[in-house]
């Protein structure tokens, strides 16, 4: 086994994280200060306006904050709800038919769902489901479902079959075994799909965008663009990178919830014998 | 009827689509007897296991255990108990987790619970392992565990499928008149599945040879040995494999290495091939105008120039060329 050199793993690193730094440093700094130049400009200009101004904002920031935390978690929860039956259905198939079944989940997963939003508009009219933050939810879970499944039933695959026989044995039923047996063991993997689901959510936009109106339901990405839009004269560079900034600070805390997890089904994994 | 209790399986059958993985089984185990199914890979021996269980649906037939039919009862209503050969121990759960599940979920209240587990960990020697997780077992040890799980469902059937296989050999020496007196002991009917005709002999009191999902022959070990019902069954059992000698008028005549004897005269002139030297004994490989012998010797046993083999009449065994079925 080779290591990673270390110069490699550190470009990787800056690649991906200075310009999260970038958005940091611009979130602190007054605008006169993002144009300065020469050797004293970083001594001046440090500030909390930006946050100040998102944060006491109308509606304040908190808000979408909230908005998109409760979708998210709806549409998490939904999903799992689901994908997780349906995954243990899926892999007790006939190999044919799981499949067919497992090709026409990847399709569905692969569509590119943009495409189907203006069809989904005319259907949220329809149910009057426009500007209910929650309805949101549904359209998220079932573009989510088709990927959780085959994620959830590869999990469910690699479990060797003896161990739910052996507790089928033992009397415990369908309900009995999945919870006592099966899911603990499947903890890592629930945990990774319900994070994709989540980010998934959290980033949506065109649909958010067209089925929110009301500014106190709006979720994060389509209040961000408000922000970024709202005036044509200026870009209010502060603002923005301030509500990306707290826009992401949910989303980290999540992962290090669940990075424990996470990490423990890794080495789960690797001292299997 | 000739008695309700123990287990009885008549035409027990199962097919898959097109396949029969299990043709007609018919099989009487009694309480306290041990059973060995048999088999080369593919032969039904697991099947029959899996249909004992519950865990598969049979396709015809009836299975009673105690006098009660079984055969579409649930698995989790049968009070039969298997012992994986993988162990199947929850890897999420220490010892005392995995043996206490199953009583939880029976509704065995707490303290008898405890009581019992403490009982059977006493019994298989595993006190001082009870918070480990499988993974930090060694192979006797979650073979033990997986023993110690079946006991507690209180079987009327114990099935073992392939206990021994997932460890060393010197392990399974050391294990098997231990699991044969345990099970002894136990007092139910156990049916354990083996493809290793040594582990069959050392646990089981009679033995059920299968071959492509039919029952061959069931029989003691000495019966089978000697008196085995067909070739199939001659030829699987005993080790190095019985001499088929060059079939003659439609009879197929075989002699075990064994009982094969050097002669200084009047016997069968043979060619020596290859000699294995193994120990206390020696084996042989031998031309002759009968086809290639295998003759197990004595190791100290001289050889001389040229050599000739004899063996006792009743030592033969006869089967038809075409059947296969043992002449008598």
């Amino acid at each position: 086994m080779s290591r990673t050199p270390l110069p490699l793993l550190l470009a990787a690193l800056g690649w991906s994280l200075l310009p999260l730094l970038w958005q940091l440093l611009t979130s602190l700094r007054t605008a006169e200060a993002l144009v300065l130049q020469g050797a004293g400009a970083w001594l001046q200009g440090w500030t909390l306006d930006n946050y100040r101004l998102v944060l006491q904002g109308d509606p304040p920031f908190w808000r979408y904050l909230l908005n998109s935390s409760l979708v998210g978690a709806a549409s998490t929860g939904l999903t799992l709800l689901l994908a997780i039956p349906a995954a243990y259905g899926l892999q007790r198939q006939r190999p044919a038919l799981r499949g067919a079944l497992s090709l026409a989940l990847l399709a569905a997963a692969m569509f590119p769902y943009v495409l189907l939003f203006l069809a989904l508009l005319e259907l949220a009219r329809a149910l009057g489901w426009g500007n209910q933050l929650l309805a949101l939810a549904l359209p998220y879970a079932g573009l989510s479902l088709p990927l959780a499944v085959l994620l959830l039933r590869a999990a469910f695959a690699d479990l060797p079959e003896e161990l739910e026989d052996a507790a089928r044995l033992e009397g415990l039923n369908l309900w009995q075994r999945l919870r006592r047996v099966l899911l603990p063991l499947l903890a890592p993997a629930i945990a990774s799909t319900a994070i994709l689901v989540f980010l998934f959510s959290w980033n949506e936009y065109p649909i958010a965008l067209t089925w929110i109106s009301r500014a106190d339901l709006l979720t994060l990405p389509v209040a961000m663009a408000r922000i970024a839009g709202s005036s044509v004269y200026a870009v209010p560079y502060g603002a923005f990178a301030a509500a990306t900034v707290l826009g992401a600070l949910p989303l980290l805390a999540l992962v290090l919830v669940f990075q424990r997890q996470i990490v423990s089904g890794l080495t789960q994994g690797a001292v299997k014998g | 009827m000739s008695h309700p209790a123990g287990l009885h399986c008549d035409q027990l059958t199962r097919r898959v689509g097109e396949r029969c993985l299990l043709d007609r089984l018919n099989l009487a185990v009694e309480p306290g007897e041990s059973l060995a199914l048999l088999g080369p890979s593919g032969c039904g021996k697991t099947t029959t296991l899996r249909l004992l269980a519950g865990l598969d649906p049979a396709s015809g037939g009836r299975i009673r255990l105690d006098g009660d039919d079984i055969t579409t009862r649930p698995a989790g209503q049968r009070q039969v108990a298997m012992v994986f050969q993988s162990y199947a121990l929850y890897p999420h759960l220490s010892v005392v987790a995995n043996l206490e599940l199953g009583l939880e979920v029976r509704g065995v209240p707490a303290a008898e619970r405890r009581r019992r587990i403490a009982e059977v960990l006493a019994l298989l020697q595993l006190e001082g392992l009870e918070l480990r997780r499988p993974a930090q077992l060694s192979g006797g040890q979650r073979q033990r565990v997986a023993m110690a799980r079946a006991l507690l469902r209180q079987p009327r059937l114990m099935l073992l499928d392939e206990p021994m296989s997932n460890l060393d050999a010197q392990l399974r020496d050391q294990l098997r008149p231990e699991l044969r007196a345990l099970l002894q002991r136990a007092g139910h009917p156990v049916i354990h599945v083996t493809h290793d005709q040594q582990e069959a002999m050392g646990l089981a009191d009679r033995i059920a040879v299968l071959d492509g999902g039919v029952l061959q022959q069931v029989g003691t070990p000495q019966e089978l040995y000697h008196r085995p019902a067909n070739l199939f069954v001659a030829r699987f059992l005993g080790r190095p494999g019985i001499n088929l000698l060059r079939p003659e008028a439609g009879v197929q005549r075989a002699v075990r290495p064994e009982h094969l004897q050097l002669v200084p005269d009047g016997g069968l002139p043979v060619r020596l091939q290859q000699r294995e030297w193994q120990g206390a004994q020696q084996l042989l490989r031998l031309e002759s105008d009968l086809g290639l012998l295998l003759l197990l010797c004595d190791a100290a046993q001289p050889l001389g120039d040229a050599l000739q083999v004899q063996w006792r009449a009743e030592d033969e065994l006869r089967f038809d060329g075409s059947s296969g079925q043992r002449l008598e």
